[in-house]
């Protein structure tokens, strides 16, 4: 029955489709939501498109080198792309495929493998893949500016993204389906998480060791030659981002097409689709079976000491547990230690001696403007950690609710088990940067004491926009830090920042600047700085106050 | 149970009122339940009892009316009325990933609970349950019906005077459901009371010494199984014939039989 198949086929996509219409365009009122989330992708991608468009301009005007290397990093990114598409999507299909909570409706409906495959295939390419093409577009685009290309460029851009896409996305099922069958499903998931963070942390790091920077300047090549034939190869000829930007590479060099990659590009998703297919038809139920074994149920934890009394040791104690258990969380510690190795690495590599002004006047500067960068930092971190924390309680939270604790109580002892470790890594990520760029005197405090109170006023107000908009329905933290309460509270803590930085800048600088030339404090500069920490301290204390209230609030009226 | 004095156990509620929009949940509904009862609270779906459950665990706020458990108000004094309630949900929502001893000491310390009390009833408890084994075991591993077990351990252990329930017996195993009454009617004995809404109606008959059954909001008809059977004029009927003559659920009798008619 071919036409009642196309009709399942179709039917197993409703869930999907009417999710996501319902959510971005719910019945009766206004897509509010929708349009901030479409207006900040806007935003982002212009911003990204201005960035590419300058640096590709940059490396454009150095010449034949310097058009090879803008081709090179196109490739590099093609590659990069391809393989974070592979291991997102293995992810996903653990989840989606083998773990999701609509498995026990589907499975058990009368739905053959190949149709069960395209409902997963389907949901998972668009799922893992709509952000990278939405944002690589923008990227990928700038090349075509500045190479000068015509606006069939941009057809094909969007074609090979697609069809890249899809490919990533087969190939990752492909690896899951296999892989299931060899481990259980939730080891499978932290396994293929611990392999996308390692590889994740190892590319920034060597991204970051390479110096891309420096690539245009000769001076830092002893052998010319053998660097230029060696970044003049064509990328990874066998895999399907090598041909994807080999493809677009030739065009955006002499406008040519190569047909035989146009056939491959196209091609390649429909026969690892077919091999996915297959792969299911051979290895889904066994997998499947083998899911349904619970990771941990074999398992005992600890010893049990003798239990003691003491309401917020074991808030606390709940809280890091709950941390330490779960690998989706605490894995990510490696990207923030390469985060932090990085950051702090790239203070080693400014070329301060080459610089126009005097060399403490430059370290000051930097040191000052750093508060914002750390802050930035830390705000990330807790638009990541702290935001979702009081989502992440999900169901649990009616125990919370019905105990003899008060909600303000709660919520101050979350905020005291965050901010003891954001307060380390602030003092981390600016006393070794201050120590690096050798500050001393006046700056040296006025950075630890901004940035320690940037940090107590960002996990706070990261807390009070978790418990506004806190979704103790969502499963994953990474879906919650892209919610629009996430998004607000990036936006107000950044803006925050920028705000204290900018009124602070003036008696920053008449403070610093007299003690760099007279080793001296004056007391109407002091007067300045201290007008400007009581502006600062008002401001934020209103907008903490009234997150946390509203939070109180809402937590109290759920 | 918090080394304090318990205080007397019993629940009066009046005049409560509960909204969603313009949807009235629950509807003036009052009521006075006293030490030593366990008080079955009956309605079909969608008449309100958990949204009432809800309001009597202060995890919904009322829009009228007052709530007073064990003698504290819970709308001016929350955290005292909370200390000394007890609340069995009907779905078991746990911290995964922890083990079901840490879930209760967590618990135990929310509701400040002394150590030999915990001592004294957990070890108990779990044996009971059948849960010694699986205590240093991830929740996550555990089944529905385990995850209500180590509920009902959580909130037996603190000795609350006051208990709400929810569904008590979805998931459990005969000798799991067969315990459970027993602790009911042990708590119900010792002075406690229990608040408890239930579908199945054997339950409530054979438990509760109260009974209220709720329609769209409202109570319909409150007071023991004697006074349930002349309201609706039904003298020697059981619950079941009881609840749907009250229900106005008289045309289910046509349903059946023409359920029965069909081939």
């Amino acid at each position: 029955m071919p036409a009642l198949q196309y009709g399942i086929r179709r039917t197993l996509l409703i869930p999907m489709i009417l999710s996501a219409k319902n959510s971005f365009f719910p019945v009766g009122s206004f897509p509010k939501k929708t349009i901030g989330a479409g207006i900040f992708c806007l935003v982002l991608c212009t911003i990204l498109f201005n960035v590419t468009l300058s640096v590709v301009t940059y490396f454009h005007e150095q010449d034949e080198l310097g058009i090879i290397l803008s081709l090179k990093i196109f490739q590099m990114a093609w590659i990069l792309i391809f393989a974070m598409l592979i291991f997102s999507c293995m992810v996903s299909a653990v989840s989606s495929v083998y773990l999701s909570q609509d498995n026990e409706i589907v499975f058990s409906a009368p739905i053959s493998t190949p149709e069960l495959y395209f409902m997963r295939y389907t949901s998972n390419t668009i799922y893992t893949s709509w952000m990278m093409i939405v944002f690589s577009l923008p990227i990928f685009g700038a090349y075509g500016i500045v190479f000068n290309t015509p606006l069939l460029y941009w057809l094909l851009i969007v074609i090979t993204l697609v069809s890249m896409a899809c490919s990533a996305t087969c190939f990752g099922l492909l690896l899951t389906v296999i892989l299931i069958n060899l481990f259980p499903a939730r080891h499978t998931k932290d396994i293929i998480l611990y392999l996308s963070l390692c590889f994740g942390v190892l590319i920034i790091i060597l991204i970051r060791l390479l110096q891309p920077e420096n690539m245009v300047n000769p001076d830092e090549y002893g052998n010319f030659i053998e660097y230029f034939s060696t970044i003049s190869k064509p990328a990874a000829p066998y895999i399907p981002a090598g041909w994807a930007a080999n493809f677009l590479s030739l065009y955006l060099l002499d406008l040519e097409i190569d047909w035989l990659l146009l056939g491959l590009i196209l091609l390649t998703p429909f026969a690892l689709y077919f091999l996915g297919e297959w792969a299911m038809k051979m290895w889904f139920f066994p997998g499947y079976s083998k899911s349904q074994e619970s990771f941990g149920g074999h398992h005992k934890f600890g010893h049990r000491r003798k239990y003691k009394l003491g309401t917020w040791q074991w808030l606390f104690s709940k809280e890091a547990k709950i941390f330490a258990r779960d690998s989706a969380e605490w894995s990510q510690l490696f990207m923030i230690a390469a985060l932090v190795v990085i950051y702090l690495y790239n203070f080693k590599l400014l070329p301060i001696d080459r610089a126009a002004f005097s060399e403490e006047f430059i370290t000051n500067l930097i040191s000052f403007l750093n508060i914002g960068i750390a802050g930035f930092i830390i705000t990330s971190l807790s638009a990541r950690f702290v935001f979702p924390s009081i989502g992440a309680e999900g169901g649990a939270f009616y125990h919370i609710r019905s105990s003899p604790i008060s909600i303000r109580r709660f919520l101050l002892y979350k905020y005291l088990f965050y901010v003891i470790p954001f307060m380390f890594l602030s003092l981390t990520l600016v006393i070794i940067s201050n120590r690096i760029l050798h500050i001393e005197g006046p700056m040296w405090w006025i950075s630890i004491f901004t940035n320690l109170f940037i940090t107590w006023i960002v996990v706070a107000l990261a807390l009070g926009f978790g418990a506004v908009y806190a979704d103790f329905k969502s499963e994953n933290k990474t879906v919650t830090m892209g919610s629009m309460g996430a998004i607000m509270f990036l936006l107000t803590a950044t803006a925050l920042q920028v705000v204290i930085i900018f009124i602070g800048s003036s008696p920053v600088y008449r403070i610093v600047r007299r003690w760099l030339n007279d080793h001296v404090l004056n007391l109407s500069d002091l007067y300045f700085l201290s007008a400007w920490v009581i502006i600062s301290i008002v401001i934020s204390l209103v907008l903490v106050i009234y997150y946390f209230r509203k939070g109180i609030h809402m937590l109290g009226n759920l | 149970m918090n080394g304090k004095k318990s205080p007397v156990a019993g629940i009066k509620i009046e005049n409560l009122v509960k909204k969603y929009g313009t949807f009235t949940a629950v509807d003036d509904i009052s009521l006075n339940v006293k030490s030593g009862q366990i008080f079955g609270f009956l309605g079909p779906n969608g008449a309100g009892k958990t949204t009432t459950i809800k309001l009597l665990a202060g995890l919904l706020k009322p829009d009228t009316g007052s709530i007073i458990i064990n003698g504290y108000n819970i709308a001016k004094d929350p955290v005292n009325c909370k200390l000394y309630t007890g609340h069995i949900p009907d779905r078991p929502f746990l911290y995964e990933k922890l083990t079901g001893n840490e879930f209760l000491r967590f618990i135990a310390s929310l509701y400040h609970l002394p150590t030999s009390t915990f001592d004294k009833n957990v070890n108990r408890l779990l044996d009971l349950f059948d849960l010694t084994n699986w205590q240093d075991h991830l929740i996550e591993s555990y089944s529905h019906g385990m995850r209500q077990k180590l509920i009902m351990t959580s909130v037996f252990m603190l000795e609350t005077p006051t208990i709400i329930v929810d569904e008590p017996m979805v998931g459990l195993d005969p000798k799991s459901a067969r315990i459970v009454k027993e602790l009911f009617k042990n708590h119900a004995r010792i002075g406690g009371c229990i608040f408890l809404s239930t579908h199945s109606l054997e339950i409530a008959e054979e438990l509760c010494g109260q009974i209220a059954i709720l329609l769209n909001g409202s109570i319909k008809a409150v007071g023991d199984m004697e006074t349930l059977r002349k309201e609706a004029s039904l003298e020697t009927s059981d619950l079941e014939d009881v609840f749907l003559e009250l229900t106005e659920a008289e045309e289910l009798t046509e349903v059946i039989s023409a359920l029965k008619n069909m081939d």
